[in-house]
């Protein structure tokens, strides 16, 4: 059974006590706070309720950014989840070229700031290089590290050193077991609020799949976890220089994530995907969005009033 | 079994001192303790926290029964923290302990090796099975 101790967590202006968990082992289930200064605060983690981090894969634009952040933040509202706001500055791992690279830094997170301010909704964003951490982290609730560099030492000591919380990709290359090492050297670089997410793994060449005991087996590290499910249906750089997708997963892929149990759930949203400057073939159409998101969270919901009416999973292996 | 000489002979007098044995700290990893454990030839590795308190132990024994029983792939095995696949409350004894009595609870226990724990449950040493014996048998200097 899932035990419950007190916790001091900072919510909006207040301090207030809410519950944080142990697993049945005994261990202490890590709970994120994201979010500084006058935005929504969101936390992430033990029973909490599912939180959305979601937003187009790129900035395209200032405008076409606060046209997703409006109406990612009403549906969000009308559902009562939590989100955050994703949207990248710089594109560093394109197929091509010749693809959109992204507005740059110092736009970008002026774009990020705003929307923060406009919304009151924590913004989180990558970045590719160790020297964008530090400003990164001045503006961004949240940084992300992304999947192809997540056991670089020197990202994750930038990303250690912004003090917010990491959204910590698993690398398509890497076992679910081996991102521990990535934790431990973010914990040596003085940070311990990670969130490890899980966006597919590489099953021959471009293609990949999802192994959905990668979440189990990253919560034994004690911090929460996370499905990206527009990047788990990509088919990396399937069509010739740049990658394809098969976005009709999404939905089946969301719904065993969230049984399986998650605490966050994480899509690139787009209002008009075939056009989308980044990620065309994999970002989620706005218009599935509210369907997916209820549903995720209804059995979100509903896993964990399982897990209180039957108990915590006790099958174990034998001692 | 003793001989008079030895009858009063204290297992802190023949225990190895934790910078002779492997020693990790909590959050080691599996492949780190069977480093350990294969750079000595001593077929034990204790776990301590950072107060030097004694966390655990692993033993040959405990790598063969878990090889057996834990299905993951090797590469999941040894990164899992060892302290996972310890023994957390093996048996141990104190530096003030005769040397008798200890080789008699390895006997009754059928162990080669007593971690040796004072009264706040720092590790201050390991009584290891043939140092113990020969020390009984008053052969500390041969060999």
């Amino acid at each position: 059974m899932l035990q419950l101790v007190a916790l001091q967590l900072n919510v909006g202006n207040k301090k207030q006590l809410l519950l944080g968990e142990k697993n049945g082992g005994g261990m202490e289930l890590k709970i994120l706070n994201v979010g500084y200064g006058e935005v929504g605060k969101v936390s992430i983690g033990g029973s909490l309720p599912l939180v959305f981090i979601g937003g187009p894969c790129a900035i395209e634009s200032r405008d076409h950014a606060f046209m997703m952040a409006e109406r990612i933040g009403e549906i969000c509202q009308r559902l009562n989840i939590s989100w955050i706001f994703k949207a990248c500055y710089d594109k560093d791992c394109r197929s091509s070229p010749d693809s959109f690279h992204g507005v740059g830094i110092d736009s970008g997170l002026n774009v990020l700031a705003e929307i923060r301010k406009a919304f009151g909704v924590p913004v989180v964003s990558d970045f590719s290089d160790p020297a964008w951490g530090g400003a990164t982290g001045e503006v961004c609730d949240m940084v992300q590290v992304p999947a192809y560099l997540c056991r670089q030492t020197s990202i994750l000591r930038a990303a250690a050193a912004t003090n917010r919380p990491i959204n910590l990709k698993k690398g398509q290359f890497m076992s679910p077991w081996n991102m521990k090492n990535s934790v431990r050297k973010i914990e040596a670089f003085g940070n311990s609020q990670v969130l490890l997410t899980d966006r597919g793994t590489f099953f021959g060449y471009n293609m990949l799949i999802n192994d959905f005991r990668n979440f189990s087996i990253m919560s034994e590290t004690g911090y929460p976890v996370c499905f990206d499910a527009t990047h788990s249906i990509q088919m990396p750089t399937s069509m010739g220089n740049i990658s394809g997708g098969q976005r009709e997963y999404i939905p089946c892929l969301v719904r065993a994530a969230a049984a399986c149990g998650i605490n966050a759930l994480f899509m690139e949203v787009h209002n008009d995907p075939p056009n989308a400057l980044s990620d065309a073939n994999t970002v989620l159409d706005i218009r599935y969005l509210e369907q997916i998101l209820v549903q995720a969270k209804a059995i979100h919901d509903m896993k964990r009033e399982l897990i209180e009416k039957y108990g915590e999973d006790n099958v174990h292996v034998e001692k | 079994m003793s001989t008079l000489k030895n009858k009063y002979t204290l297992v802190s007098e023949v225990m190895m001192k934790p910078d002779d044995f492997p020693v990790l700290l909590e959050k080691a990893l599996m492949k780190e303790a069977l480093e350990a454990m294969g750079k000595s030839s001593l077929g034990i590795v204790c776990i301590v926290n950072e107060q030097s308190q004694l966390l655990g132990i692993i033993t040959d024994g405990d790598i063969r029964r878990k090889l057996l029983k834990v299905q993951k792939p090797f590469s999941a095995f040894f990164v899992d923290d060892a302290l996972i696949h310890a023994i957390r409350m093996p048996t141990t004894t104190e530096p003030t302990a005769t040397l008798i009595e200890g080789v008699t609870l390895m006997g009754q226990k059928q162990i080669w090796d007593l971690p040796v724990i004072d009264i706040s449950g720092t590790l201050v040493g390991l009584l290891h099975l043939h140092p113990a014996i020969r020390a009984v048998l008053g052969m500390d200097n041969e060999l």
